[in-house]
């Protein structure tokens, strides 16, 4: 076995840098085919994380009583948290929260002319794990005592969820098409080597080679031009998502691109994974196609 | 170790056909066949190392009837089968040594034998001054040589050349055919499809002529041309 292993590799190389041209050709739309395929998977990537922010910042507003002594509130703070789905309870005093209306809105008109009492209730903003979990959070925190009243934006959370549903299902499908484009495209490419050899297919019928020789090294070759597609691919990807999430990271700050590597490297991972299974599957097709002829 | 009994071979197009052929080639024979071009050499040929099966009848080699075999089967008898070929059929990217050792290493023949199998049979052809060089740096006798090696190297019983002088001059061809005897000499049963007149009349051998998918003469020590009545 190992023998055979060996035989189809030195084979596989031999033809591979004999028939130069043919074979920089094949990697090189091997190559443009997954660059574009690994595009697509770090836009679904960012567009996935960008909404996983905004829904992480799906707050829930409880407004509570005016005369309320520290120690009250932080009994409804313990109470709150305790709450299955709360991640985090932050309480803001009427005073707190006027200071900080004022401070956002005050140098458009003086609020003090409007208003002679603070409007604004006491509030506890409740930040909640998950989107699905806020009407929840919303409905049990609204029974509890010296609670007026509770508030999330309920429209908002809505679309958002559809949002997150329709950027998975979309991606998915996405990449499902473009990972069936780009097998046709690679396995037609492989398919052109093999075509452009018919003739050494014949021979090798000829002097009595079992179809198993005549497949190991096409695969083997399928295998080494999907391998270098990709890793071109990869240092292409790399490079330039490396520049342009730089430049966007500084010119938009809110913008939350993705510069997590170990989510970059799966990307990474999969192209080349993807380049190497479709030129083995490119390879394999395309010689049976020829053993199956006769 | 060849035996044709009662073979028909039909095409849909009808060129190249076979009709009613029986023929009994022992061991180590050495036979010629001739005939026009068209007359089903070639199919005759393709019939023994399984390229096309028979339409009727029954063809025999080395006592396996080939029509039975299963797919799976036919490179362990194309193993015992080597092939000389008028175009030579060597690999252009693999060099004289590449092209012989190949014929070795898709049976799965050890490497260390590999080496020593394909020097000896490139020393039996005289090519072993040629070893690296590459089919186009050949001339077409060279070729020849190249491709009778990879045709021995696995040792096979039996030899089929088809028109292996068809593209060589008269000297070199004479070679050839002289390298071919000396095959035969080795125990090796060789048939050689032709239509070269000058060589068959010279080496006197056992002569089968074929004219419209028919046997019209099964001669030994045979001539190309019908000999004159009463001389056979």
């Amino acid at each position: 076995m190992f023998r055979n292993l060996e035989f189809f590799i030195i084979e596989a190389f031999t033809s591979f840098r004999r028939s130069g041209l043919m074979s920089m050709i094949a990697v090189g739309i091997v190559m443009v085919s997954l660059t574009i395929f690994g595009l697509f998977l770090i836009l679904i990537l960012n567009l996935g994380n960008i909404i996983g922010e905004i829904s992480a910042k799906m707050d829930v507003s409880v407004y509570i009583q005016d005369e309320l002594t520290p120690k009250e509130a932080s009994a409804i703070q313990i109470q709150l948290s305790a709450i299955p789905g709360v991640h985090k309870v932050m309480y803001v005093t009427k005073e707190e929260a006027w200071k900080d209306f004022v401070k956002k809105y005050g140098n458009r008109f003086s609020l003090e002319d409007v208003l002679d009492d603070n409007p604004l209730p006491n509030t506890f903003n409740v930040q909640v794990d998950s989107t699905d979990l806020v009407e929840k959070v919303a409905r049990q925190a609204s029974k509890f005592d010296k609670v007026t009243d509770v508030r999330y934006s309920g429209t908002y959370l809505e679309s958002t969820k559809m949002l997150v549903e329709a950027v998975r299902i979309g991606g998915l499908v996405l990449v499902l098409l473009l990972t069936v484009a780009t097998l046709l495209i690679v396995v037609n490419t492989i398919r052109l080597t093999v075509l452009a050899r018919e003739t050494e297919i014949s021979i090798m019928r000829l002097v009595g080679a079992t179809n198993t020789y005549i497949r190991g090294p096409f695969i083997i070759e399928g295998i080494l031009i999907g391998a270098l597609g990709g890793v071109f691919s990869i240092l292409i990807l790399k490079v330039s998502y490396d520049a342009i999430s730089a430049r966007l990271s500084s010119a938009l700050p809110f913008l939350p691109v993705v510069t997590n590597p170990r989510q970059l490297s799966l990307v990474y991972f999969m192209v080349a994974f993807l380049g190497m299974l479709l030129g083995m599957l490119g390879g394999y097709i395309s010689v049976s196609k020829l053993l199956k002829e006769k | 170790m060849i035996e044709l009994i009662a073979v028909t071979k039909t095409y849909p197009n009808g060129a190249g056909a076979l009709y009613d052929i029986s023929v009994h080639i022992g061991k180590e024979e050495f036979v010629f066949l001739v005939g026009p071009s068209g007359a089903g050499k070639t199919t005759l040929m393709k019939l023994l190392y399984r390229d096309e099966l028979p339409t009727k009848g029954q063809v025999i080699v080395d006592k396996i009837d080939i029509a039975k075999l299963e797919p799976h089967q036919v490179p362990y008898l194309r193993r015992n089968i080597g092939v000389v070929f008028q175009d030579y059929k060597l690999l252009p990217r693999k060099t004289v040594f590449e092209n012989v050792a190949f014929a070795l290493q898709v049976t799965g023949c050890p490497r260390s034998q590999i080496r020593r199998k394909t020097m000896q049979a490139l020393e039996l052809v005289s090519m072993l001054k040629l070893v690296k060089h590459f089919p186009e740096q050949l001339s077409g006798g060279e070729k020849q040589r190249a491709c009778i090696a990879r045709a021995l190297v696995n040792n096979p019983p039996i030899l089929l050349a088809d028109e292996p002088t068809g593209s060589l001059d008269p000297a070199t061809s004479w070679e050839i055919l002289q390298l071919l005897d000396k095959i035969n000499k080795r125990n090796t049963t060789v048939l050689v499809a032709t239509h070269n007149k000058s060589v068959v009349d010279l080496m006197r051998k056992r002569v089968i002529a074929l004219e419209a998918g028919r046997v019209i003469r099964d001669q030994a020590l045979g001539v190309y041309n019908e000999p004159p009545p009463g001389n056979v």
